[in-house]
């Protein structure tokens, strides 16, 4: 068991090695000194402390958004619908968060979290209903989702909540504010790192260990192993269909809290710069365990936040560029040492 | 005379378990050779290992006086090494035909040429009896049909070596027959044959030569000549004492009933699966089902385990829990990922921790009082041998003490000493109070544990056998087994 996980984690590193030089190789034919430029990352994110502080901020929500999508893909189904999913129930939160003002913080942060989920968990519970009632792939019916709730985000706003002249909502009272990490870490100056970060590696932990070490966990990947005989074996895969889609539609609204508590205080269109669609790719490269995708999640926040240290020297998109080449290699690296643990692990 | 195989010095070691211990013996050419073995004897592995699905770790494998090393399946098949799989490979959309060539289609211009492969099939499908049209969608072909399939998928390819692995467990006795008359036309045009089967009356019946595994090792050769059922049935367990201490039958008065059929029908995909099924199953008592696979059997157990549902006449359901055993372990019995104790887990109804020593735990207590034989606690159960999956099933839905217990097909892969131990434990159940369906082709099984015997035949009922009368009946166990194998064929009912 444990020779896996390290050929696992060797697997991921291989992919990740694999691809930096791919980019290196990249960059030198655009004429870019790749060693330059990636040591100005490397001395941005782990030099200062505010660039540290930073990659950690928009590691947090890679976080939420990765063990969400890992509840799905555990039991094999295909969550492409996150960015909706993040945008309905972000807005919902924010709007609950401004709507009463004259409850105190306490009463309005558990209402803001519950209306977002619940608005995010509509979304995810309506692709789980209409694959279990219909057979529908729900690849399908999330990507058209996704059209649909930020069209609906976007007249809301627009036509009702919007500050005038902007695509923003009114901001929270200055006592809503999540404390930051920089009242503690001096030299987190200036970022906007707050406590989210803790409630997402809570997160991570809770559902590392609802998936891996109970039995819900064990059904949940039942119906993805075999869904057949989990019917056989007792296992409503009907009710976990929904339950799994239902649960990481609804986390993803977390992702909400790190910007509208932690951050800017409103919801605002297009915060989300497509987290729900990279929540794919940190899941993937840490095989859905939730551990793993805190460490991947932080690659991924690392590679944001150092594609705008190095904005000058390269065009931002070498960094995206990088991640998506990241998800090639990880699908393909994955296959191979998924072979050899076959043939091998057996062997011995 | 080269023989066709030769195994020399075989040894494949999984972890500390050696499934194949220095394996030495020889495969005559044109022969039907019979492998034989207790559950997790190592007679698959070797298979897989001249198959070219395993590597050995050491040893040395010839074919036809030659040395070969394959590395995978599709070298051994270019060697003329065939398998027929136990559990089949087919797509249920696709015709007779479109499988068969599936992967190795005639092509004429840039068009698959159906004229000349249908034509091939044709011939084989003359040639060796096998009964089949090629036209006909796989979906809606029976067990042996689909069997008979795959083994034309195979003689297409023209092999000079076929290996069958429990080739006849899914079959009922006269399918059995029929599969054997196929074995001896296959030898008669050349082939080697090599057959595993726990059966030792079909050993008999067609083997020239016989090999026995104990323990990974080879441990017993003979010719047919020399053997009867009991020198083998000792060679297989070896020296230990073969006796199972049999449970007999309480008196039960199997009043209470716990599910009622009634005129129930049911059909899908514009096909009437049932009609007219008139069943009652009772606390404290063992119904058995008898009948060639697929004439309704798998339908009544979704309907009695709530997944279908009756279209005409009437279900009634009385009972809290039930569980089954079912009958095709792989696709409906198990995760094949997961190890023994995290099937357990999977199975239970209620909310459960289950860290590695809870997991241990439930692993230990099945194989202990079941005799499972597995590397460790830790193997993942689509790596223990068939029989020993088969085991650890029934074992965990019988631990789960349902009022209702269904088997289907319980000792299907399970060896002739496991199968005893098996059937005392249903023999168990039903003496605890419980109510057993139980679903089988294999008529010596029905009539040794059924109080009350149904035979099915086209989705319906056709006879009830009532206690007593079945009682009386089994007296004369020979007429009772041919009247009751005509009824299972559809002959004498209207
Ligand atoms: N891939 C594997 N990994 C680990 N153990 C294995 C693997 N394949 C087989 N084994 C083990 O090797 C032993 C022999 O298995 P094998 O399948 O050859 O038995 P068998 O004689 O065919 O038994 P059966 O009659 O039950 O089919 C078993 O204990 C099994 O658990
Ligand atoms: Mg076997």
């Amino acid at each position: 068991m444990n020779k896996k996980i390290i050929f696992q984690t060797g697997s991921a590193l291989i992919s990740i090695l694999l691809t930096a030089l791919i980019t290196f190789g990249f960059l030198f034919i655009l004429g870019r000194d790749p060693v330059v430029i990636f040591g100005r990352i490397f001395s941005e994110v782990f030099g200062t402390g505010y660039g540290f502080a930073q990659t950690l901020f928009k590691t947090t929500p890679l976080i939420i958004s990765g063990c969400a999508i890992a509840i799905c893909f555990h039991a094999k189904l295909f969550n492409i619908g996150g960015e909706g999913q993040i945008n309905a129930g972000a807005f919902v939160m924010a709007l609950t968060a401004t709507s009463f003002p004259g409850l105190p913080f306490l009463i309005i942060l558990p209402l803001s979290i519950l209306t977002g989920f619940i608005v995010s968990a509509v979304f995810g519970f309506i692709p789980a209903v209409i694959k279990v009632k219909k057979g529908v792939s729900e690849v399908i019916t999330t990507i058209m989702l996704n059209f649909i709730s930020l069209a609906m985000v976007n007249y809301f706003l627009i036509s009702h909540f919007a500050v005038e002249s902007t695509i923003r909502t009114t901001k929270i009272p200055e006592n809503f504010f999540f404390t930051k990490l920089s009242d503690f870490i001096p030299s987190f100056h200036g970022s906007p790192l707050n406590i989210t970060l803790f409630i997402a590696l809570l997160l991570a932990l809770i559902i590392y260990f609802t998936i891996y070490k109970t039995s819900i966990g064990y059904k949940l990947r039942a119906i993805g192993f075999n869904p057949v005989a989990s019917v056989y074996m007792s296992v409503n895969v009907n009710k976990y269909t929904i339950v799994a889609f239902v649960l990481a539609a609804g986390m993803m609204s977390f992702v909400g809290l790190n910007y509208i508590f932690g951050y800017k205080g409103f919801y605002e269109y297009g915060f989300s710069a497509n987290i729900g669609f990279t929540a794919i790719a940190v899941s993937l490269l840490a095989r859905n365990n939730p551990i793993g995708i805190i460490f991947s999640a932080f690659l991924f926040g690392f590679l944001d936040y150092g594609g705008l240290a190095v904005n000058e020297l390269v065009p931002k998109e070498i960094m995206l560029i990088f991640q998506g080449l990241v998800v090639l290699s990880i699908l393909g690296v994955n296959k191979l040492t998924d072979n050899y643990l076959k043939i091998n692990l057996e062997r011995n | 005379m080269i023989p066709a195989i030769e195994f020399k010095n075989i040894t494949k070691q999984f972890g500390n378990l050696k499934a194949n211990d220095n394996v030495s013996f020889a495969i005559r050419k044109n022969s039907v050779h019979c492998i034989l073995g207790e559950n997790g004897a190592g007679k698959s592995t070797l298979m897989k290992i001249l198959y070219g699905a395993y590597q050995p770790d050491s040893g040395k494998l010839f074919v036809d006086g030659k040395q070969q090393n394959f590395h995978t399946p599709h070298d051994a098949i270019n060697a003329g090494v065939a398998m027929v799989w136990q559990h089949f490979m087919l797509i249920d959309d696709f015709s007779v035909l479109e499988n068969v060539i599936l992967g190795n289609e005639p092509i004429s211009g840039i068009k698959i040429d159906f004229k000349t492969a249908q034509k091939k099939i044709n011939d084989v499908i003359t040639k060796f009896n096998l009964g089949l049209n090629p036209d006909d969608k796989v979906e809606k072909l029976s067990i042996a049909e689909q069997q008979k399939v795959e083994l034309l998928k195979i003689l297409y390819r023209k092999p000079s070596i076929i290996i069958f692995d429990e080739p006849t467990a899914v079959l009922s006795p006269v399918e059995v027959d029929e599969f054997f008359n196929i074995i001896t036309k296959l030898k008669d045009s050349g082939n080697t044959i090599i057959l595993i089967t726990h059966k030792l009356r079909e050993v008999i019946q067609i083997a020239e030569r016989v090999t026995v595994l104990r323990q990974g090792k080879k441990v017993y050769e003979a010719e047919a000549t020399e053997i009867d059922e009991d020198i083998l049935g000792k060679e297989i367990v070896g020296d230990s004492s073969f006796e199972i201490a049999s449970e007999t039958k309480l008196e039960t008065d199997g009043e209470k009933k716990v599910a009622i059929l009634e005129k129930a029908g049911l059909s899908s995909g514009g096909y009437s699966k049932l009609n007219d099924i008139n069943l009652v199953l009772r606390a404290g008592e063992i119904s058995g089902i008898c009948g060639v696979e697929g004439n309704g059997q798998n339908e009544i157990v979704d309907i009695l385990l709530q997944l279908l549902s009756v279209e005409n006449g009437t279900a009634e359901l009385n009972y809290s829990s039930v569980s089954v055993v079912p009958d095709d372990r792989i696709k409906k019995g198990m995760i094949s990922e997961y190890t023994i104790g995290e099937n357990v887990i999977t199975r239970k109804m209620g909310f459960e921790i289950a860290l590695k020593a809870k997991l241990k735990k439930l692993s230990e207590i099945l194989i202990k009082s079941y005799d499972i034989r597995t590397p460790d606690y830790f193997t993942p159960m689509g790596n223990l041998s068939g029989g020993n999956q088969q085991k650890a099933i029934v074992a965990r839905e019988i631990e789960n003490q349902s009022e209702l217990i269904i088997f289907s097909h319980p000792t299907r892969g399970v060896d002739l000493k496991s199968s005893l131990f098996i059937h005392d434990e249903i023999i168990h159940v039903r003496n605890s109070g419980r109510a057993v369906l139980l679903v089988s082709s294999d008529l010596d099984e029905l009539f040794k544990l059924s109080d009350r015997l149904i035979v099915l035949y086209n989705g319906q009922t056709v006879k009830e056998y009532e206690p007593l009368e079945l009682k009386s009946r089994l007296k004369d166990a020979e007429s009772f087994t041919v009247e009751v194998g005509k009824l299972m064929v559809g002959a004498g009912i209207e």
